[in-house]
């Protein structure tokens, strides 16, 4: 296959629209190599003009100006660059066959094809030499995962007060884009609350407790040792116990049992207290007129203790004649704990200590004021004006007016940071001197909080805000990336990132037919979900090439996954590293996929087909148009599903976009709705081979990969596409394309490793800058 | 699905048969109602159904009073006197009108504002102002909450929901503004605390309240020192945050006002999120009829599923997604099964009906003050139409509304102009609502 070859396959591939709206698609990317370099000059007034005299000047020039659109004001390439959104919204509305309308004349696919790679081409065009428009990201709330995380840092605890919160809103791909994230009273009531329940458990209200006298209820006997009579109290008369239990704080108590004997022969009744390991003993000489009180000192631990009263000598006379007289008996009129004295200051929290502390000697206001300060900064993730921290520390002061504890009063004033918009936004101001629309590099501390929300969804830690504080976080940048990723929080980025990108969340909401799939069950899906992690996790971690994803030929399973797919040898709950059969390698045969993008009872290559070019490749089929009429019914569809499909692809309207999805669906026609291998669908042999529309033929998906990793530069775009899309939160624009050709050019001199993509998104201009709206004070 | 511990089914049927079976009690009547008889507030809501349905079975033949109710309908007989069936309402908004594909998206987005939403996939959506809380801007400040937003799914997916379109325009009906929209609350615990108060007869809630009023001072300070730096999209989203800590202060000031209303006697708090449609949905409708009959808010929406829903009702034995379905091309059995999902929707309608229609107030029902709006933006989702819409209303609107008929109205009526006529019986007279070309005539 010579690189020609190639080139047209990634052309007719690439066939539409990227999350760079319409400025490419259809010619081979630039970078690498830079544009033009290896592909002839796109023949602008060869294949462009004539296509536009031909289809649109009719309504959109010769002095007409339908739709306030007239195209013929356009006369060269330049012109056309410089209204580049005019002319993607033109590629986007051929493209989607949306003009010319339906009652004109229809140009052939071909003249569609070649006038739209010259637009393309010329639009691709972006000059990455002069000044450059950074872009802008939307002021930025936290959202869900953002929120969770940044709480757990902030206080030290994983409340997760967010699990409540309503569902964040997903524009391009993601969740995390500033300009969807919006607030309404329903969410910031439950900011409000979840602030107030997070300091409710993070900084403790509590005293030493205060000695009480408890007298103790619910007094019970050993096993007939005793009973409780009526007008007398609680009575042993035989050798055993009494006994009574309560929760006693951590201190020292004084034990008293109020008792008194009624003695039969010439012994004084004796008896014990024992409370924990502590135990005395009493001889009680005390009469029911003036009953004793035995105490007992002790230092319990905070717990449930237990006071235990024993009778040591009970005797019966057998001379007395009277029943009631005849036995020495205990009798206890009560039990009182009395405690706790010098009792230990109370536990705080680990939260507490760290949120509260501050230097010994200082006055409370002083002291609130440190501890707003600290927090604030930290929260607010940038130093704070004093000023700032005054008005935070308002309600502080109205509640000591009102005559608040000290704790309380610190816990509104932090209250009033966690609902700030500081807070629940990511706010980066232009500085004052910036030129509108011009692009200036954005402050440090705004530079550690796209880092840490970028690979943590959280906000920064200690070192990323010294090394900001100190001006040193840019020149220290790769160290930190690489730093960061070893941290446990980078899990986020998988989670979220990995999560999104192969829109592996929407295998929660998939529903196998039990019928069809009597197998499938949640241990499954779980297993499908692990797999596809910690096989991003490990190219990630190993620093791979990120070609791996389309191919390698190990991946991770348990004993459950690994019987669903045919691997022998493997035990238990636990994943581990495995060779794959030769069927199977990459993210493209994972069970997790190939489940997501089937039907409940059966596959869906049109599902999968369509995956492969949102995901992998970024070339998103157009979508259907609005009025597809019926087929007719008159024959009833029979055969395979590929021969029904194939009946369906007659239409030509449907045709055009499913000879590209269908074909690379169909490939993988041997994995079943739950990505199980098959020799047969039902009665039918599977039948994988494909055309794809420029006529490379292909059986089954490892000669489809093959093809696929062919068209790397495609790969490796969507991905660059898709991660910056995330890195940023915002959707990328037709200037943002030579900051993805750097980064491109670099992943392509380093063996494409993973590393290069994520140091190099990090280091790109729409990451470090921001343009200035010049809307000024 | 579960949040807390595990409960079994049964305790959640008795916790919603608890909410179903409420005994009326002359205690239970709204403040409002019980010291002036004669002014029984009129409420509205609208129940949101995705794709459209399957009109051949859904448009009565006559029209008028004397109709034959649709297999679709056939749920409806017990209140066939009680309900409107409207045809021929469109909603343009919906149509591509120059947008190309995103059918679904567009009909969530225009159903209720009868704007056009803006083809985005993230910057600057932008749909209208909804019916709904044009009347909750309107008329908010006399119940404890403006409005109610309830939905069933949460959505978990990926991606662009619909050719182009935001997920947001798919996932709510109800916009404040024409840039906020408003979320659905899905779990009925979390709703019951909204209607009720997390912590009724709670004895510091003057307390809190205060507290809470003074952290919206203090940040709305901080906020409006921020606006004077922001310009652009980010003005926006703070004019956003500033928005809504007024809306939060003007509701803690009401909440001194009107204090917390208590759930009847019996009621039991819903504790989890049902794993069954049908039980998920008939607590967020005994959850509606309770917000109504406390008086607790007026208005509220309902989307029994998000626009594009495919969920997979399998309980009616259809193993396929609702959206899978209604993509028939004429496969029989897929319209059988289209049919099948419409009518069950309807089934859920005739339930909230049922339930208002059984609680006495005043000198009838309920339901007599109601105008309870169903349908969906899209006519058939086979054709993604938006021509004659599946429309129901149900409820005499404090008898304003002449019900028990078919009605149908000439091409193109926009369904904005019924919205304008539920306003104007609501007490929120508005001369224009998106593409509204006047009041909607003949209801009464």
């Amino acid at each position: 296959m010579t690189p020609r070859h190639l080139l047209v396959a990634a052309i007719a591939m690439a066939s539409i629209l990227s999350c760079f709206a319409a400025s490419r698609g259809l010619d081979a990317p630039p970078a690498p190599p830079a544009p033009g370099k290896d592909a002839p000059a796109p023949a602008f007034t060869k294949d462009l003009v004539p296509f536009l005299k031909t289809h649109c000047y009719t309504c959109h020039g010769n002095g007409k100006n339908r739709g306030e659109l007239t195209l013929d004001k356009f006369n060269d390439e330049a012109a056309i660059q410089k209204n580049p959104k005019v002319w993607e919204t033109v590629l986007q509305r051929v493209r989607n066959g949306e003009m010319p309308p339906k009652e004109k004349p229809r140009p052939t696919a071909a003249e569609i094809d070649s006038a739209l790679k010259s637009l393309d081409a010329v639009l691709a065009k972006v000059d990455c030499t002069g000044t450059r428009n950074a872009g802008r990201v939307t002021l930025h709330r936290l959202n869900r995962a953002e929120y969770n995380n940044t709480i757990r840092d902030l206080v030290g605890v994983d409340f997760k007060p967010a699990a409540d919160f309503t569902n964040d809103d997903v524009g391009y791909g993601f969740d995390n884009i500033g300009d969807v994230l919006s607030l309404s009273p329903l969410l910031l009531e439950k900011y409000l609350a979840a602030a107030e329940s997070v300091l409710d458990q993070t900084i403790v209200i509590a005293d030493t407790p205060k000695p009480t006298k408890n007298r103790l209820g619910g007094i019970r006997f050993s096993r007939g040792a005793g009973e409780s009579r009526q007008g007398l109290g609680s009575v042993l008369f035989a050798k055993g116990d009494l006994f009574a239990e309560s929760f006693c704080e951590e201190g020292e108590y004084v034990i008293r049992v109020e008792a008194f004997g009624l003695p039969v022969g010439d012994e004084p009744v004796r008896a014990t207290v024992k409370v924990g390991d502590t135990t005395k003993e009493f001889e009680i000489k005390a009469t029911q007129a003036e009953p004793a009180s035995l105490e007992l000192n002790v230092n319990l631990k905070a717990q449930t203790n237990r006071v235990t009263v024993s009778f040591l000598n009970p005797f019966t006379d057998p001379k007395i004649e009277d029943k009631a007289k005849k036995d020495r008996l205990l009798v206890v009129r009560g039990i009182v704990v009395d405690g706790p004295y010098n009792a230990p200051p109370p536990k705080l929290p680990e939260s507490h200590r760290r949120l509260m502390a501050h230097k010994a000697d200082l006055e409370p206001r002083e002291a609130a004021r440190a501890i707003v300060e600290r927090f604030a900064t930290r929260a607010l993730r940038r130093p704070v004006k004093a000023a700032e921290v005054e008005r935070f520390l308002k309600l502080y002061d109205k509640s000591e007016k009102s005559g608040e504890r000290f704790e309380y009063r610190v816990r509104l004033a932090v209250c009033c940071v966690l609902v700030s918009p500081h807070f629940l936004f990511r706010v980066e101001l232009d500085p004052p001197d910036a030129k509108a629309g011009t692009a200036y590099p954005i402050n440090e501390y705004e530079l550690a909080s796209r880092l840490s929300y970028f690979f943590w969804s959280s906000m920064p830690d200690d070192e990323l805000f010294a090394l900001a504080a100190k001006g040193e976080l840019r020149k220290d940048l790769e160290a930190q990336v690489k730093r960061m990723l070893k941290d446990l929080k980078s899990s986020a980025f998988v989670q979220n990132f990995a999560g999104q990108w192969l829109t592996l969340r929407k295998l929660a909401n998939v529903n196998p037919d039990p019928k069809v799939f009597p197998n499938f069950d949640e241990d499954l899906r779980a297993a499908m979900y692990r797999e596809t992690e910690l096989f991003f996790d490990v190219i990630l971690r190993e620093d791979r090439s990120i070609l791996d994803f389309l191919d390698a030929d190990f991946s991770f399973v348990n004993e459950r996954l690994a019987k669903h797919y045919g691997i022998e040898g493997v035990k238990g709950k636990e994943f581990r590293r495995v060779k794959l059969p030769d069927n199977r390698g990459g993210i493209l045969t994972q069970a997790s996929i190939l489940t997501l993008t089937s039907n409940s009872t059966r596959t869906a290559p049109v599902k999968r087909g369509k995956w492969v070019l949102d995901q992998v490749l970024n070339t998103p089929p157009p979508p259907p148009p609005p009025d597809v009429p019926n087929l007719p019914l008159d024959k009833e569809l029979t055969g395979s599903l590929r021969q029904v499909m194939e009946q369906h692809r007659v239409n030509p309207l449907c045709a055009s976009c499913h000879q590209r999805m269908d074909p690379i669906g169909f490939a993988f026609e041997n994995f079943d709705a739950i990505g199980a291998w098959r020799e047969k669908d039902g009665k039918f042999a599977i039948d994988a081979s494909g055309v794809l529309p420029d006529g490379k033929a292909f059986n089954g998906p490892a000669e489809l990969k093959a093809i696929l990793k062919d068209k790397k530069d495609l790969f490796s775009r969507c991905l660059a596409e898709k991660l910056l899309t995330y890195a940023l939160g915002r959707g990328l624009e037709h200037y943002d394309r030579c900051a993805v050709d750097k980064v491109l050019v670099a992943l392509d001199k380093n063996d494409y490793r993973f590393s290069t993509l994520l140091v190099e998104t990090v280091k790109s201009e729409p990451f470090q800058m921001r343009t200035a709206t010049g809307k000024k004070p | 699905m579960t949040n807390g511990g595990r409960i079994s089914r049964r305790t959640v049927l008795r916790g919603a048969g608890a909410l179903v079976a409420l005994p009326f009690l002359e205690a239970m009547l709204p403040r409002s109602t019980a010291t002036a008889k004669a002014e029984v507030p009129r409420r509205m809501a609208f129940l949101y159904v995705p794709i459209g349905a399957h009109m051949a079975n859904w448009t009565p033949k006559e029209e008028g009073a004397d109709y034959e109710l649709t297999p679709t309908l056939e749920s409806l007989a017990p209140f066939q006197k009680d309900v409107l069936v409207l045809s021929g309402l469109a909603c343009d908004k919906a149509r591509p009108n120059g947008d190309g594909a995103g059918d679904h998206a567009r009909a969530g987005g225009a159903w209720l504002t009868g704007c056009q939403p803006r083809k985005t996939a993230g910057a600057n959506f932008q749909a209208g102002a909804s019916v709904d809380q044009m009347a909750a801007n309107r008329l908010g400040d006399q119940t404890r909450l403006p409005s109610v937003e309830l939905g069933i799914e949460r959505y978990r997916g990926t991606g662009n929901c619909d050719s182009g379109y935001s997920c947001v325009y798919e996932h709510t009906v109800a916009w404040r503004s024409p840039t906020s929209p408003l979320p659905t609350e899905v779990n009925p615990k979390l709703v019951f605390e909204r209607l009720f108060s997390a912590r009724p007869n709670d004895p510091d809630r003057v307390k809190r309240n205060e507290l809470r009023a003074s952290v919206l001072d203090t940040v709305l300070e901080d906020a409006r020192g921020l606006e004077k730096q922001l310009g652009g999209a980010d003005k926006e989203k703070l004019d956003q945050y500033l928005s809504c800590v007024r809306e939060l202060e003007l509701r803690i000031a009401r909440a001194e006002k009107l204090p917390p209303v208590q759930p009847p006697e019996g009621t039991v708090k819903p504790q989890i999120v049902p794993a069954d449609y049908q039980e998920h949905c008939r607590l967020m409708c005994d959850l509606l009829v309770l917000a109504f009959q406390t008086d607790v808010t007026r208005i509220g929406t309902f989307m029994l599923a998000r626009e594009g829903s495919d969920i997979q009702y399998r309980t009616l034995g259809i193993s396929e997604g609702h959206h899978e379905c209604t993509h028939h091309r004429g496969k029989k059995e897929l319209i059988e099964k289209v049919c099948k999902i419409n009518k069950f929707h309807v089934e859920q309608f005739a339930y909230l009906v049922g339930k208002l229609n059984a609680i006495p107030e005043g000198d009838g029902t309920l339901l007599d003050s109601c105008m309870i709006a169903y349908g969906s933006g899209i006519e058939d989702g086979s054709m993604h139409s938006h021509t004659s819409l599946p429309m129901l209303l149900a409820g005499k609107g404090g008898g304003s509304l002449k019900t028990g008929r078919h009605l149908r109205y000439p091409k193109e009526t926009p369904v904005t102009n019924l919205w304008l006529a539920m306003l104007d019986r609501m007490g929120a007279r508005t001369e224009k609502l998106g593409d509204s070309t006047g009041i909607l005539e003949g209801l009464s």
